[in-house]
């Protein structure tokens, strides 16, 4: 059966309510037309401001008008990064940076009640180089869709970013069922990459990113080095992202993999995603690379901002009854707390041989797990499987390391940051 | 949908059909319609990992209180099934797409088999006192059929075994017949082959006649599927199933679907893949 996106439909027995997903893709219906003009009512700016991405100086000053303008004058002074255009369509969609913050948008609609235990706590850090973000706690790709869905139960805007989807340059529907297996503290996954595609992911997520009030961390998918350049290329000026997490690990879809496997090709795909983007470019990498360290120094000296580690490991289950393995694709990927001392060694290895930030993942539940990461040397984590089964683990995981730097009088969080390295040898 | 944490109220072992929990848990029960689902977390600890689904198989909004049919199958489903009395439950929900019955549907016909008789059995007591309802339940033995004290009184309930040991012999498909010619509307829940098997009368309904006997009802049918489940949230699109219109998610989209969107293959859901 071909792809074809899910549409709302008229007679579906559905409840009259309509999901999030479908009221986004509502919106986003004809939005071309309209963009400046809901862009500008987001922003309180003119239609023209919006179009142009720049404040027009002959309007009665705003408050967010100054804002906009202090950001786009401290960009300039950066070298202007938030005001490249790639190409006309991303223009409107242009928004400025704010580094400092690691969000999108300084002012946040969903500003953290006071009761928030990691208020007051500094728990920032630099997750990728120019890349600050005030909490090390991420949500890890596929585990968390594009944001909106656990929107609807927790407040998305504590974390310190979310990485969405793996995204591809066109559509993909998927792997066949089954795509999920349970396994010792863990689950085995072949999903294959199911996914709307750059373009829909943008037209339809950009809007609703920025509103989230939390960062976004765009995972890139593809067969070729230039899938990953269009993929970043469709994404460039959609509000929200700031960084771009570069999948060359993904176990289930053929050659998803091979670029995270090999040095060589593993730094072709950085400095090429590299030329595209002024944004931060992290490199996911996979434990079942031959020799991880070494894909790991390539994509440090091909200009990576930081890596993340690990994705999934290979692994498979075998249906006993049926006599042929569970998941449709037979392997898939592991995750859960089952992988964390392999996601924790491949961290303490390539904590000592590269210089750029560590993003640690692989099975954290709580901020004890989180802790193993950030000791071994990774400056931010990402929570992923654990959601599945407590959708507040992400959360309980910040305010968790909150309380542990309370506790021990720390700083910040950043004083734990590869404590369990050994001493470097001069 | 909220996160809430559920108080065990009463148990019952419902022969081998399962444990039926009835839970404390106002906020799911104030939100819920029969066909949606909650999403149970087997335990305390990350194994095993997953939440599992269940249909909800009361809902009780004056006191709060929802009914789940849970199996002991595997470590989580026996874990949840053993829970009793004044224990605690994680609970996420309520979850997915809900029956609609039409204003119009006077006769409406319910089918369930084994333990797709939960939302029947909430669609049984929300719409029997404004239609007739009549349930058509099919189960391997008479141990696996629901009680029918425990159905609206003004519900006619018909039931085949396999085995011949109460009602009649066979399945709800060698049943269903006239039961559909009687029906304006009718809901199934249940295995994917009897799903299935509804699907092909449906598609030789459609081809058919207008005076095909049966076939408005077969048409307007609506159905509730299982699948493998991870996130049950929409993000992690492991309970696919395919439909009319491309890739569908059980746990969002669904469970509830029109028979005549989703696609079968060999008495399955139809595979789902790349061509």
């Amino acid at each position: 059966m071909p792809w074809r996106r899910f549409r709302k439909k008229v007679e579906r027995p559905i409840d009259v309510s309509k999901s999030i997903e479908e009221s986004l893709d509502d919106a986003a219906d004809g939005e071309s037309e309209e963009d400046a003009a809901e862009l500008a009512e987001l922003d309180d700016a003119t239609i023209a401001e919006a179009a142009t991405g720049e404040p027009n100086e002959d309007r009665a000053p705003t408050e967010l008008g100054d804002k906009l303008r202090g950001v786009l004058e401290s960009a300039a002074e950066r070298g202007g990064e938030a005001r490249r255009e790639r190409r006309p369509r991303s223009a409107p969609r242009g928004i400025a940076l704010d580094r400092s913050s690691g969000a999108a948008r300084s002012d946040d609609a969903h500003a953290a009640p006071e009761s928030y235990p990691e208020l007051g706590v500094d728990l920032s850090v630099e997750a990728a180089r120019g890349l600050r973000l005030k909490n090390p706690v991420m949500t890890a790709s596929g585990t968390f869709g594009q944001g909106v869905e656990y929107a609807e139960l927790i407040d998305v805007s504590r974390l310190g970013a979310i990485v969405n989807k793996g995204t591809t340059p066109a559509a993909r529907p998927g792997n066949p069922q089954y795509r999920i297996a349970e396994t010792p503290s863990g689950i085995l996954n072949s999903i294959g990459l199911e996914n709307p595609g750059a373009l829909e992911v943008a037209r339809k997520y950009g809007k609703a990113w920025a509103e989230l009030g939390v960062a976004v961390i765009v995972n890139v998918a593809g067969y070729s080095v230039d899938d990953y350049v269009y993929v970043v290329h469709e994404m460039t000026g959609t509000p929200g992202v700031v960084a771009y997490e570069i999948n060359v690990s993904c176990p289930n879809v053929k050659g998803g993999m091979l670029f995270g496997c090999d040095p060589d090709l593993a730094a072709e795909v950085t400095s090429a995603v590299k030329a595209e983007t002024d944004l931060p470019v992290i490199v996911k990498l996979t434990p079942n690379a031959p020799d991880v360290v070494a894909v790991a120094r390539a994509c440090e000296q091909a200009g990576a901002d930081a890596l993340t580690a690990i994705n999934t490991v290979l692994g498979m289950r075998i249906d006993t009854r049926r006599r042929r393995p569970i998941l449709g694709t037979g392997s898939g990927g592991l995750s859960g707390p089952a992988i964390r001392p392999i996601a924790v060694h491949v961290t303490y290895q390539v904590a000592q041989a590269v210089a750029i930030p560590i993003i640690g993942a692989g099975g954290i539940t709580n901020a004890q797990d989180a802790l193993e990461f950030l000791m071994a040397g990774a400056s931010s984590v990402q929570v992923g499987t654990a959601t599945f089964a407590d959708p507040l683990a992400p959360l309980k995981v910040i305010e968790g390391l909150a309380a542990y730097v309370k506790e021990h009088g720390l700083a910040s969080i950043r004083d734990v940051i590869g404590v369990a390295l050994p001493a470097p040898e001069d | 949908m909220i996160l809430e944490d559920g108080r065990v109220v009463a148990t019952d072992e419902i022969g081998q059909l399962g444990t039926v929990l009835r839970i404390s848990a106002p906020g799911i029960a104030g939100q819920a319609r029969a066909g949606q689902f909650v999403h149970v977390r087997p335990g305390l600890s990350f194994d095993p990992l997953l939440r599992r689904p269940y249909s909800f198989n009361r809902i009780d909004r004056a006191a709060g209180e929802i009914e789940l049919i849970v199996k002991a199958l595997g470590s989580g489903g026996g874990w949840i099934a053993s829970r009793r009395e004044g224990d605690r439950l994680d609970l996420l929900g309520p979850l997915g797409s809900s029956f609609v019955i039409q204003r119009s549907t006077r006769n409406l016909l319910l089918v369930a088999g084994g333990t797709g008789i939960a939302p029947m059995r909430v669609l049984a007591e929300q719409e029997s006192g404004r239609r007739n309802v009549t349930l058509l339940m099919g189960g391997r033995s008479v141990a696996h059929l629901w009680p029918s004290d425990r159905l609206p009184a003004s519900v006619e309930y018909v039931t085949t075994t396999e085995d011949g040991s109460f009602g009649i012999k066979g399945r709800v498909t060698d049943a269903i017949r006239p039961l559909l010619e009687w029906a304006d509307q009718s809901c199934a829940c249940g295995p994917w082959p009897m799903l299935a098997a509804l699907g092909r009368l449906r598609e030789e309904a459609e081809r058919a006649a207008a005076t095909y006997p049966g076939r408005a009802a077969l048409l307007e049918t609506q159905i509730a599927v299982e699948q493998h489940m991870g996130c049950a949230m929409g993000v992690c699109r492991a309970c696919v199933i395919v439909t009319a219109d491309g890739n569908a998610r059980v746990c969002r989209e669904g469970p509830v679907f029109s028979l005549g969107d989703v696609a079968f293959a060999e008495g399955e859901p139809a595979t789902v893949g790349l061509s």
